[in-house]
């Protein structure tokens, strides 16, 4: 057998220019990595040093604001207990995201093999994502205690929405033709779902994950803040109470800590998800 | 149709109703008010084993007709067979294949999970499945990119693979529109010689849709020329060059009667 006709461009070095050959030759400096990491690190940076220099300079009282400085020292004085409460915050809102999530795919996926159910019930769920669910939150809690139940059905509740809308667009994604083959293959719907609607709806339901990641940090401490034992909501409205401010911005520090730390997993769980985008 | 064809059962294609058959076909497309008249009163014959080719003016209904055969729409009248079965019996027994000219793969399959696709889906057991797919890659001429990604392949090459997964499932009828289509003329003739081979190889029976005359001459047995929209079949030309046809068949004084011949019948 011959070699095939026309190899990828990838495997001709000979068609670069003679410049970009010698620059690939040498160790390539990878400058935009530097500064994708440097230039934001420069900045963060800056803000901390105005915001040391203003709080420093006594032009904003320590109980609204407190020093950089001072946060660090909290963070010496509680870093244990924030980070126990961190736990309880973590634990709430990773159950509420898996419930969550899981629940917008399953109904997503339900929807797109009954028409006549997705017609009847979507405008319905459609309608109760716009309950403020804040507002029902003393209800929840009269219902389930002010334990962990309460905070792990509001942020199912609001990771549910952003996943039911996205894998439903994502598993209706494939082209015509893709569907066209699987028919003349007469695939049946089991394989339709296995073989394309789901590997199609990859990026869509990172989509959602991602757009949940952060929400679901916030939306437990938000119902830990109401009523709870336990939890960085919890903590931030004791601290308060003491007029503990820098304890109050580390508590906020390590939310924001953990929200990130949640959303680069979830970042880092797509890249490894979809190989034949990344290669 | 030429009745010295070979024919492995001593029967022709008429009594054993083998082949591919379209009696009469009509295609109306609705949608909303506006109606398209895309076929009407169209006839063809591909007799087992055979292979054919369709050509006629853009927009003349020749993927419409390969669609038919293929199940992927039904025409409003008259009726269209595969080895005498249904279009969706023979989808259901797997007895063809479609070969489009989007070589249609799946992004986040590699090329040897693309190309076993058909076999999955027919659930041959996965060592079975992967030794075909790679006797089929070696086939086409892909043996090395079988860990690749569709988008990591020119067009050529994915339109390769995509004629590997069609045979993967040895189909008896090679139903293909346009399949060289997007690529250019030097990819393309070397491709039609290879398909030559292969055809030769599997004994499949070919529909084949293209725009190219030269194409047609090459892989057929007999054109089939259409006119233009409601598309029928105007004009059948045989192509007598038997079953030994290399790169030398161009040199053939024949092939250029041949051609000025369905270049008459398609511009008239
Ligand atoms: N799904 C469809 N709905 C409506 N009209 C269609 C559809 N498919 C094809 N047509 C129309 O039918 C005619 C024949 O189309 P087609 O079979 O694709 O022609 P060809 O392959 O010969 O170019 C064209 O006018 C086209 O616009
Ligand atoms: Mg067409």
């Amino acid at each position: 057998m011959t070699l095939p006709e026309d190899v990828p461009l990838t495997a001709q070095p000979d068609i670069l220019p003679a410049m970009a050959r010698d620059a690939a030759a040498l160790p390539p400096i990878p400058w935009h990595r530097l500064r994708r990491i440097a230039l934001p690190l420069a900045v963060l940076f800056v803000a901390l040093g105005l915001w040391q220099w203003i709080t420093a300079s006594g032009r904003v009282s320590p109980l609204i604001l407190a020093s950089p400085l001072a946060i660090a020292e909290a963070f010496g004085r509680s870093g244990a207990e924030i980070l126990a409460h961190m736990g309880v915050t973590l634990g709430q809102a990773m159950a509420g995201f898996a419930i969550g999530n899981a629940l917008g795919l399953l109904v997503a996926i339900i929807f797109v093999h009954s028409a006549p159910i997705r017609r009847a019930v979507y405008p319905v769920a459609i309608g109760a994502e716009a309950v403020p669910v804040v507002a029902v939150l003393p209800v929840l809690i009269l219902w389930l205690g002010n334990g962990m139940a309460p905070k792990i059905v509001i942020t199912a509740f609001l990771t549910f929405f952003p996943m039911l809308v996205n894998a439903l667009r994502g598993l209706r994604s494939a082209d015509a033709e893709v569907k066209e083959l699987m028919h003349t293959l007469s695939a049946d719907a089991r394989q339709t779902l296995w073989l394309v609607r789901l590997p199609a709806s990859v990026p869509f339901l990172f989509n959602a994950l991602k757009l949940s990641a952060c929400a679901c940090i916030v939306s437990s401490i938000v119902a830990e803040w109401l009523a709870a034992e336990r939890g960085l909501g919890h903590l931030i409205v004791v601290y308060g109470a003491r007029y503990q401010t820098a304890e109050v911005w580390a508590t906020a520090l390590a939310a924001t800590a953990a929200s990130l730390a949640v959303y680069g997993l979830v970042t880092l769980a797509e890249r490894l998800a979809m190989p034949w985008k990344t290669r | 149709m030429d009745g010295s064809l070979p024919d492995p059962d001593g029967m022709t294609a008429e009594t054993a109703a083998g082949g591919l058959v379209a009696r009469d076909v009509g295609m109306v497309y609705r949608r909303g008010r506006e109606v398209t008249e895309a076929l009407t009163g169209c006839s063809l014959e591909v007799p087992r084993g055979s292979w054919a080719s369709l050509i006629g003016p853009s927009g003349c209904g020749k993927s419409t007709l390969l669609r038919i055969f293929a199940d992927l729409v039904h025409p409003t009248s008259g009726r269209a067979t595969l080895h005498g079965t249904t279009p969706a019996d023979a989808r259901a027994n797997r007895v063809f294949a479609l070969v489009s000219q989007q070589s249609t793969m799946l992004p986040w399959r590699r090329i040897l999970e693309n190309v076993e696709l058909g076999l999955q889906v027919a659930r041959v057991s996965p060592r079975e499945r992967r030794r075909t797919a790679e006797e089929m890659i070696e086939l086409v001429g892909l043996k090395g990119f079988e860990r690749a990604y569709p988008a990591e392949l020119s067009g050529g090459m994915r339109q390769r693979a995509a004629i590997a997964r069609a045979l993967t499932l040895r189909p008896r009828f090679l139903l293909m529109d346009e399949p060289f289509g997007a690529l250019d003329e030097i990819t393309r003739e070397k491709l039609n010689f290879e398909l030559l081979r292969i055809l030769q190889e599997t004994g499949a029976t070919l529909l084949l849709v293209t725009h190219s005359i030269s194409e047609a001459i090459i892989l057929s047995d007999e054109v089939a020329v259409m006119s233009a929209r409601p598309g029928r079949i105007t004009k059948r030309v045989p192509i007598g060059f038997g079953r030994d046809r290399d790169r030398s068949l161009r040199d053939d004084p024949r092939f250029a009667a041949y051609e000025a011949e369905l270049r008459h019948a398609l511009h008239g």
